[in-house]
């Protein structure tokens, strides 16, 4: 399945790009996204890290399905 | 009317501040946040001076956290009408990033209502802050959200 991935700020920085294509297998979690993208972009392991599905902060256990939107970022600092 | 909006234009604290005034009401609490030049590092206590702020946002999701916020203070505080407008983009020092407004019958529940949004907003809504200072810059980070329903 293929799945959008968002960055912002300082993962936006850490990767280099503020948007990626992910291909992942069927039933892949939220959080082995995100060990699979810190995998490839090592430098966001020095982040704490939120992840996003669709506009939501997700826990991590949640299953992705083709077509979701994910998004990475560090604790927010708005305001 | 609630409303929450993002904005790359400067804000004009007084129009946030009218938008949101009802008959019924009695009271208007606006709080104007603004860039400061002087930040404490939290880790090294060191002060360092910011020449200007970037702030950037998620902008559906940060629209979606706002409104989820509004909603919650509406149940908890007997408010009226409330208006968010944060900017985004660079901000020049002593500009202002972000106007809350709450109108309620009373004041009390207004004051109570607006620190409650501010606090809850700098915890939640996916907006960030750069800092750039004449020796380098740096994305703050904020506190972890440990758990968001």
């Amino acid at each position: 399945m293929r799945v959008r991935t968002l960055f912002f700020g300082a993962t936006a920085d850490e990767v280099g790009k503020r948007e990626l294509e992910l291909c992942l297998d069927e039933s892949t979690t939220a959080s082995q996204a995100l060990s699979n993208i810190v995998e490839q972009f090592p430098r966001l392991s020095t982040h704490k890290l939120r992840i996003s599905i669709n506009l939501s902060y997700a826990l991590g256990e949640e299953v992705l399905r083709d077509g979701d939107e994910l998004a990475i970022f560090t604790a927010v600092s708005g305001g | 009317m609630d409303f929450f909006e993002l904005t790359t234009e400067p804000l004009d604290i007084t129009s946030v501040a009218r938008r949101v005034v009802p008959p019924e009401c009695g009271a208007t609490v606006t709080l104007d946040g603004y860039a400061r030049r002087f930040t404490k590092d939290r880790e090294t206590g060191e002060v360092r001076e910011t020449l200007y702020l970037v702030y950037e946002a998620y902008e559906p999701m940060a629209i979606k956290e706002m409104e989820k916020l509004v909603k919650v203070a509406h149940e908890q505080f007997e408010i009226t009408n409330v208006g968010i407008v944060h900017r985004l983009g660079k901000l020049e020092i002593g500009e202002t990033s972000i106007v809350i407004s709450v109108a309620a019958p009373h004041r009390k529940d207004a004051f109570a209502a607006c620190e409650w949004l501010i606090r809850e907003l700098k915890r939640t809504v996916p907006i960030w802050k750069k800092e750039v200072y004449a020796d380098g810059e740096q994305w703050v980070e904020g506190e972890l959200v440990t758990q968001m329903s």
